[in-house]
């Protein structure tokens, strides 16, 4: 496969980043629940994933360093998740709830 | 192939149907009221996300996309509902709160993105017009890990470790009388 043939820029795989992380950015602002939030933080992170491999196989010396810093953030994401759902179940065990605006027990 | 006088390659038509099944069920994630069809609607973005991986040469990546994303995080998210939501109660719905100002927001973070990646000089300089085609396969993802990025790649296993038992001991109930 030769470049001229390929036809796709490297614009647009970052403006699909960038319409991903506004969506998410959209969701972050606009959902209460705890749940909610962590879906819309993972679409950030895939979309920052997105523009890691973009660049990494993209560069005129291209470089594994981009897929690489995606498996690590990959990798993070899960951690993120299971410690999250984690907070979020106990948190509802305590309150019934999980609106992330009405969780005060730690007011003082 | 030509059409209306612009040459269009297969790899352009894919990277549209992709783009667009990956925009468009993300953007139903986030509007969707029922929380468990966005939950649903995050492995279909997910997956549309694995396929511009193999567009790029990353396969290697997308096989992991689909395996950590799709395949555990997913599942545990809606696990997660399951377990704090009474989705068989009538009229179970998530209020979408302040939606022109979260899209205003949105749309200003947006602008400003794209007319950085439109304008900027690296962009240009330093990408080339098609994606390496070097062999990027599974040798050169664990030569990279196992070379230069040893330690974080250690590290990962450690903050892993950590983070399953943590989330085991914050997600235990705790009953009286047991230790």
């Amino acid at each position: 496969m030769n470049h001229s043939a390929y036809g796709i820029p490297i614009s647009w795989f970052l403006t699909v980043g960038a319409l991903l992380f506004c969506i998410g950015l959209f969701g972050m602002m606009v959902r209460r629940s705890a749940i909610g939030m962590l879906i819309s933080i993972e679409l950030m992170l895939n979309a920052a994933n997105l523009n890691l491999v973009a660049f990494g196989s993209y560069l005129r010396q291209p470089t594994i360093a981009g897929q690489v810093f995606a498996i690590f953030v990959i990798t993070l994401a899960a951690a993120e998740a299971a410690i999250g759902l984690a907070i979020i179940i106990n948190i509802y065990r305590l309150e019934l709830h999980i609106e992330a605006d009405k969780i005060t027990s730690m007011k003082l | 192939m030509a059409i209306l006088g612009f040459e269009i390659t297969g790899y352009q038509i894919a990277f549209v149907v992709l783009a667009g099944i990956t925009l468009g069920s993300a953007a139903l994630v986030v509007l969707m009221p029922n929380i468990m069809r966005a939950a649903l609607f995050l492995g279909l973005t997910l997956l549309g996300v694995a396929g511009l991986y193999v567009l790029m040469n990353a396969a290697f990546l997308a096989a992991v996309q689909v395996m950590i994303y799709v395949g555990a995080v997913t599942t545990m998210i809606i696990l997660a509902i399951f377990l704090s939501h009474r989705l068989m109660q009538v009229g179970f719905a998530q209020a979408i709160h302040n939606p022109v100002f979260a899209f205003a927001a949105a749309g200003v973070m947006f602008i400003f993105l794209f007319i950085t990646v439109a304008n900027s000089l690296w962009v240009r300089d330093i990408c080339a017009p098609g994606p390496a085609n070097t062999d990027v396969g599974v040798h050169a993802v664990a030569n990279a890990l196992l070379q230069p990025y040893v330690f974080p790649f250690e590290l990962a296993s450690v903050v892993l470790l950590v983070a399953l038992v943590g989330a085991v001991v914050i997600a235990k109930e705790d009953r009286p009388g047991e230790p």
